[in-house]
């Protein structure tokens, strides 16, 4: 919106600088470059660097301690697929940010759908819902570990309180334990997706209201086709964010609350590579499943990107 | 909406939009839902109370907890404690070590913080208010880290860290948690940037600015809002960051925060009352905190995710 003005003379100013001359052309270059290269260097020691070491390593059998690094070809990839240890690693994983990532986006705009109206203690409403955004998930998974021991958790002693008295092993029944991981990302979360939704659900011009009103349309269909329609973009950013959060931010709850059990129910990718790493020390192997993993995640995360520079371009337009 | 989170605030106001975008606000009632009708409103004050016990009361049942003796903390499970151990908080500070973890975690976030904002920022401007032949190309190739999800790359981290010789140090946890805030960072200044006329640029050249001048002296002042979202947004989540740290931390006394609570919490599984209070004192500075600048916790995290 604002660049309207500033895209045209943002394409006048580069014709104005590129028309300077030779001189002022290799200035700006050494500038520009100068300026960038801080950023660079660490970025490519520190993230690129390490992403080719270990697609390199990948292709080798080693333990990560000695210097002897024997060629193993494609078969740490081939193992990997075989091994059902992670192919049920891969499956927790996406059950897991598919889940989470349904779970916060309809919690997320249901509430903020809910809040759309002037309400009396909206304002701490939110603070409170915005709360557990601020913590990290060592915090949220312990606090919540606590909540689900059957000898003074709140989960058992508030099922007692409504007549159930046979609780489920929150954390120890492997067919409940990976869900009750889940609860708590959705937990921490939500709050964080029903401000977004707020704020497009804000922006949503009234008028659009006003005539569906004289229309005599009811909260259904307004729903369907003036909000939705309306805050898309924001539902598309807020699913693709929790959905690439959810694939690779997952080790900490899962290693803080479960550690991967019971009988690996809530052993997702990542915690299987780092035992995998230091448990066993096959660096090599564990590399191997770090590239199938970053391959399934790229794809989502270039789909998120592409949505980002996308719309940088729509506003310029 | 989303334009409004990188816009410029002067530029904001001159089209008599709201300075920056501010979710907060009460603002007018608009929206979906303006029913008014009574059943609707009960509904939304009984699933607010509900979200409110929600994420209050596991905070107060932590504080309660931590108050409790070992006796009273298995009988008395929900309410506050009929009698407060106060000691319970300075021994989980003592036997945690927390004095000096609160440290570290401080040092790491400090000194990444004063990393990646100058280099973010710089970057940025290099990006969107420098014209040189190959930007856009760099640009994107920094852009490329927001795809790289770290966990993936965090055994070959270590690796990298052994050869420069800064693993298990404070320095390396620094240098790569700055590297790994590169990219996001980077687009994040570009877009502030993005949203300031060339003309200023411009205009500080013709009085004679040099190009460096322009950027600190003109333009850098104009990007705090951007360079405040950066701050909230990679400030908490390298406060909060548990994993690089736990595989690239060994040594007790390097510990951060969350990496020193986990070992705490493993090793003492027994005393919980203690626990807790441990638990309490690390939420507690957070929630104060949080309190206090609400407003921009909440901004800057939200236009942090939005991205300009």
């Amino acid at each position: 919106m604002a660049a309207v003005t500033g895209d045209a003379s943002l394409r006048a100013a580069g014709a104005r600088t590129r028309a300077r001359g030779t001189k002022q052309r290799r200035q700006a270059w050494l500038f520009g470059v100068a300026m960038a290269s801080p950023a660079l260097l660490i970025y490519l020691i520190f993230v690129i660097y390490p992403l080719i070491r270990g697609a390199i390593v990948s292709l080798y059998q080693w333990d990560g301690l000695t210097p002897t690094m024997t060629w193993n070809g494609l078969r740490n990839y081939t193992n990997a697929l075989d091994d059902p240890v992670f192919r049920l690693a891969l499956r927790n994983t996406f059950q897991y940010a598919i889940g989470v990532t349904i779970a916060k986006n309809v919690l997320g705009l249901g509430l903020a759908l809910l809040l759309n109206k002037s309400l009396r203690l909206r304002a701490f409403f939110r603070t409170a819902a915005f709360l557990p955004v601020m913590f990290s998930f060592v915090v949220c998974g312990v606090l919540w570990s606590w909540i689900f021991n059957p000898l003074f958790g709140l989960a058992d002693h508030g099922l007692a309180l409504i007549g159930i008295h046979s609780p489920p092993g929150w954390l120890s029944d492997p067919t409940i334990a990976l869900w009750s991981v889940m609860w708590v990302d959705v937990w921490k979360w939500t709050g964080f997706h029903m401000v977004l939704f707020l704020a497009a659900l804000q922006a949503v011009p009234q008028d659009l209201y006003d005539a569906a009103a004289i229309d005599g349309a009811r909260w259904w269909p307004r729903l369907w086709r003036i909000t939705i329609p309306e805050i898309r973009p924001v539902i598309a950013l807020s699913v693709l964010l929790s959905l690439t959060g959810a694939f690779v931010a997952n080790y900490d709850v899962v290693f803080v609350m479960t550690g991967g059990g019971p009988l690996n129910a809530t052993q997702v990718a990542l915690t299987y590579i780092v035992q995998t790493t230091f448990t066993s020390d096959q660096v090599g192997y564990a590399n191997a499943m770090s590239m199938i993993l970053l391959v399934l995640v790229a794809i989502v995360g270039a789909v998120q990107l592409r949505f980002m520079l996308g719309r940088r371009e729509r506003a310029r337009a | 909406m989303l334009d409004q989170v990188a816009e410029h605030p002067a530029a904001a106001r001159q089209r008599g939009m709201p300075g920056r975008w501010a979710p907060w606000r009460p603002g007018r009632p608009a929206g979906s839902g303006r029913s008014g009708s009574r059943p609707f409103t009960l509904a939304a004050y009984a699933v607010m109370a509900i979200v409110v016990v929600a994420t209050i009361y596991p905070m107060l049942w932590m504080l309660f907890g931590a108050l409790k003796s070992q006796g009273e903390f298995f009988t008395n499970i929900w309410g506050w404690p009929h009698v407060f151990s106060w000691a319970n908080f300075s021994q989980a500070w003592g036997q945690a070590g927390l004095g000096r973890k609160f440290l570290n975690s401080t040092v790491v976030t400090g000194g990444t913080l004063l990393l990646v904002i100058p280099f973010c920022s710089m970057a940025g401007y290099s990006f969107a208010k420098v014209w040189y032949p190959g930007q856009r190309w760099l640009y994107y190739f920094v852009l490329l880290g927001i795809m790289i999800p770290f966990g993936v790359t965090a055994i070959p981290t270590l690796t990298v860290t052994l050869q420069f010789h800064v693993f298990d140090t404070l320095q390396g946890l620094i240098l790569v948690y700055a590297a790994q805030n590169i990219s996001f960072g980077t687009f994040l200044m570009y877009a502030f940037f993005n949203s300031i006329p060339d003309e200023l640029v411009e205009a500080a050249y013709a009085d004679g600015c040099s190009r460096f001048g322009a950027f600190r002296k003109i333009v850098i002042p104009l990007a705090r809002p951007g360079l405040a979202t950066l701050l909230i947004f990679a400030g908490t989540g390298i406060w909060n960051e548990y994993f690089m740290a736990s595989v690239l931390i060994h040594q007790n006394n390097l510990e951060t925060l969350p990496l020193g609570l986990v070992v705490f919490t493993t090793q003492h599984a027994t005393d919980y009352p203690e626990l807790f209070a441990a638990l309490t004192i690390v939420t507690a500075p957070m929630v104060v905190v949080y309190l206090v600048a609400q407003r921009q916790f909440i901004s800057g995290l939200t236009a942090g995710a939005l991205k300009g």
